[in-house]
């Protein structure tokens, strides 16, 4: 009977097994806030439809899609234009570099956003440079338009670009080049004709993971004042009540990302370049004096803008904090409760992903792949519209756990679900099934292999999936606004509450502090890194 | 590295496996600043001895909140800054009466129908100008604002603001729909598309001559005087020979669901006493809304000028309408 059942399931391509039905627990979890969106805009009628597509929907788009072509194209001038001068020159300082190009990756970008207005008033010290270079009577530029906008979110997200393309760059080959020049191809050719196409899934990769985050932006927006659609989902779910326009531009938004998401695994994928291990790594030159001396110009303008000025901000309204005594026991209490969320939902995030992604590395069907895309809902839903999906599922199915830290993180574990499955199935792609048939055939079972032979393999890739959610569990605002337990609150929404009331001296601690939890993540990462690279 | 992740693994099932513990605490949703909440709290909890939690946010978002959370609330009050909240959620059915001899302290403007919210402290919405600016003079309501004699000289926030709203619900329901779009309109046109973030900037700009004259809340010409006493800045009460002032109230309510009536209403008595009001309202220099106790000293006396007669409860009724109003002009 049950060889039977097998047989059966074969001749269609299922697969039964653990990690297939884990997956599918996972996928079904994860899709619950996008049932609210679909069900919440079902109730949408013609009329209403028709109401929202002519007066809210072409300033919407119009806002958000030139938002994300102005941050992608500034993310990639500076990832791109730092990760080739720091993968192809070795200069005094490179490692350093390296640091300040991703420690912006510690500051959210509603952080970005409070503390450039508050630079640029005319009381901050760019706006009193300002005015010192201009004469007093010139107008000081405000951030409040698409301009600041897109400063703001390129710097909160060149990072990004930067990381990915900068691996690409680490792992290619000299041997390209070495062949081009042989035959005849200038340098700069050998950058536009070689390099660049091979670099191209990185910038894409790297693209979109800067083009979700602007789509699902809810911080700087709102800060910022900016209508996108995330911003607008929420002002009509909180001002108005009015869940059901809210879901249908949500359903708009779901659409974009989504199209926007197979356009570009479309491009990756026929983008695919297999290397030659045996060939040489790449050995940069050193730079001349000159170079170096370009190299850290550009390098310290970007470091400055998007690292330095924001740090040397909030230190110096720390320092107010704590010579005023604000520094309280509450407010290590936020600390304390920061940590504590980021900790559980990366944790949790990474053990959920590992089935999604191992299915998917190992069972190529339509229902691993669906499984797969499901899961990413994290990527194309906003944090509020998560927030209130789950809210409304826990409310009406589990209301016994409401009201919990749970419900929190489970909103955590779905909104970062996609970025710990992206980097635990790359690594999956490196178990062969053989290694494993080897264990078995030694003897291992199910749960031996997985504690011996498969979590030793995808470690890394573990790793870094734990400190990707980590991070942007540390930072995240708008989900966390919604479902934390009461009189829960994290650094974020403390920073959120502080600025709001420009309390300047307040918010920059609970910032500082965002910054320096992050760093002993970011540095266990970098060094994971560089021990793979030996 | 196997402690480790035990320690995790502890913590991740210690942390979903336990209930929320049952708050024994007062739970507060508060809308309203921070640093004027907290010393009524604590004068509260030293008379009382009736411990309070308090949850601080956005009150349209805390509002939300409670809408959603519905009888699971752990809330017992809402405190909020605009009564144009209070007055939905009382819409909503999201809150409990008051009982009457406490309500009754309030005079019924700047309470609820029935008894569901009381409104605690109010704020005027003013002109604040310039002293040396010339040709503002002829401003004494809020409709010059939007002569074109004004252009580029006119300081106003921008329309997701909460007072803003009120501000514009009020003259609606006094002055008419069309000739509050005709003004809005002429606002437009004189700001061009610049509008303050915040209304301490605004008070900013026209202290320092780059703007003539702005509309804010009363206060926070009182603010930027205590720290620049000498500043070029004068009140200006608008409207006084026509429909009067704008006001609005910050207020609170008990959640309909709080199993903690007794001290729900406490606090709320708390509120309208003397030391409550003037904790409350004193703090921001704001009206307190029980008749006989005073605001802070240098304000404009309530009763020594007019006021819109407009009731707290439309605040809320006619805020849809208003954000219509609003969106339809375009404001920035």
């Amino acid at each position: 009977m049950t060889v039977y059942i097998q047989q059966l399931l074969y001749r269609f391509h299922i697969e039964f097994s653990v990690r297939g039905a884990l997956a599918i627990l996972v996928a079904l979890a994860a899709a619950i806030p996008l049932l609210f969106v679909v069900y919440n805009s079902l109730q949408l009628s013609t009329d209403e439809w028709a109401n929202l597509w002519s007066s809210r929907l072409p300033e919407l788009l119009w806002n958000t899609l030139s938002l994300a072509v102005l941050v992608g194209i500034g993310c990639m001038l500076l990832g791109v234009s730092a990760a080739w001068w720091i993968s192809r020159r070795t200069f005094p300082g490179r490692k350093l570099a390296v640091w300040l190009m991703i420690l912006p990756l510690t500051i959210p970008t509603y952080v970005f956003a409070h503390i450039y207005t508050s630079l640029l008033e005319e009381d901050g010290w760019l706006g009193r440079l300002w005015q010192y270079l201009f004469g007093a009577e010139s107008v000081i530029p405000e951030l409040y338009n698409i301009v600041g906008v897109t400063f703001v979110l390129t710097l909160a997200g060149f990072s990004y670009v930067f990381l990915l393309v900068r691996d690409a760059l680490s792992r290619s080959q000299r041997v390209l080049d070495e062949a081009a020049r042989v035959h005849g191809a200038s340098p700069s050719q050998v950058f536009w004709k070689v390099n660049l196409p091979l670099l191209r899934p990185a910038i894409a990769a790297g693209l979109a993971l800067v083009v979700l985050h602007v789509l699902s932006d809810f911080g700087a927006v709102s800060m910022l004042r900016y209508q996108t659609f995330t911003l607008s989902i929420y002002l009509q779910m909180s001002g108005r009540f009015d869940y059901q326009a809210a879901a249908g531009l949500s359903m708009v938004l779901v659409c974009l990302s989504l199209t926007f998401l197979i356009l570009e695994r479309f491009f990756r994928n026929r983008q695919r370049y297999y290397g030659n291990a045996q060939s040489k790594r790449f050995e940069p030159p050193a730079a001349t004096g000159f170079e170096t001396f370009m190299i850290w110009l550009w390098l310290g303008l970007i470091a400055l803008l998007s690292f330095i000025l924001p740090l040397a901000w909030m230190l110096a309204w720390s320092w107010e904090a704590w010579v005023g005594d604000l520094i309280t026991n509450e407010f290590w209490g936020y600390v304390g409760n920061s940590l504590t969320i980021s900790i559980m939902a990366a944790t949790l995030t990474v053990i959920v992903a590992l089935p999604v992604a191992l299915y998917h590395a190992r069972v190529r069907s339509y229902l691993s792949q669906t499984c797969l895309h499901i899961s990413s809902i994290g990527f194309v839903l906003p944090g509020p519209v998560i927030a209130l999906g789950i809210l409304a599922f826990v409310l009406a199915q589990m209301p016994t756990i409401y009201g919990g830290m749970t419900v929190l993180v489970i909103a955590m574990v779905i909104r970062f679900l996609p970025l710990a499955i992206q980097s635990q199935e790359a690594a999956a792609q490196q178990l062969t099934p053989s290694i494993e048939q080897a264990a078995r055939s030694l003897g291992a079972g199910t749960f031996e292999n997985l504690r011996r032979i498969v979590l030793p393999i995808l470690s890394g890739g573990m790793m870094s999936a734990w400190v990707l959610v980590f991070i942007d569990t540390l930072k995240e605002l708008p989900a966390t606004l919604i479902l934390r337990p009461t009189g829960f609150d994290t650094l974020p929404v403390r920073i959120w509450i502080e600025a709001s009331e420009e309390m300047l001296e307040l918010a920059a601690p609970a910032a500082l502090m965002l910054v320096i939890g992050t760093l002993p993540v970011l540095w266990l990462m970098m060094r994971s890194e560089s021990a793979k690279r030996m | 590295m196997k402690q480790v992740i035990n320690f995790f693994i502890a913590t991740i099932c210690a942390a979903l496996f336990s209930q929320a513990v049952q708050a024994s605490p007062l739970v507060i949703y508060s809308g309203r600043s921070d640093k004027f909440v907290k010393p009524v709290v604590k004068a509260f909890t030293e008379e009382t001895g009736v411990k309070v939690m308090l949850h601080s946010g956005k009150s349209t978002a805390l509002l939300n909140k409670l809408k959603l959370e519905g009888d699971r609330t752990q809330a017992d009050i809402f405190i909020s800054n605009d009564a144009g909240n209070l007055e939905k959620g009382s819409e909503l059915g999201l809150f409990k009466a008051v009982s009457a001899d406490i309500a009754s302290t309030i005079p019924a403007n700047y309470r609820a129908a029935n008894n569901t919210w009381l409104g605690v402290s109010a704020r005027a919405r003013v002109l604040v100008m310039n002293t040396r600016a010339q040709d503002v003079e002829f401003v004494s309501s809020v409709f010059d604002l939007a002569d074109p004699r004004l252009k580029g000289k006119l300081a106003i926030t921008h329309s997701g603001n909460g007072s803003y709203i009120a501000g514009v619900t009020v003259y609606m329901e006094a002055a008419g729909m069309e000739k509050t779009k005709t003004w809005l309109q002429g606002m437009k046109n004189n700001v061009g598309n610049q509008v303050f973030n915040k209304h301490s900037k605004i008070v900013k700009a026209v202290a320092s001559g780059k703007k003539s004259v702005g509309l804010v809340n009363h206060y926070y010409i009182y603010r930027h005087l205590d720290k620049n006493p000498d500043a070029p800045i004068k009140i200006v009460l608008p409207d006084q020979d026509g429909m009067g002032v704008a006001w609005n109230v910050a207020g609170a309510a008990i959640s309909k669901y709080s199993k903690k009536s007794a001290d729900a209403e406490k606090f709320l008595a708390f509120l309208i006493s003397e030391k409550g009001q003037k904790l409350f309202a004193e703090v921001n220099r704001e009206y307190p809304t029980r008749p006989g106790i005073m605001a802070a000293a240098n304000v404009p006396a309530a009763g020594s000028y007019k006021v819109a007669n407009v009731p707290m409860a439309t605040l809320g009724q006619k805020r849809n309408a208003t954000l219509d109003l609003i969106e339809t002009v375009g404001m920035p």
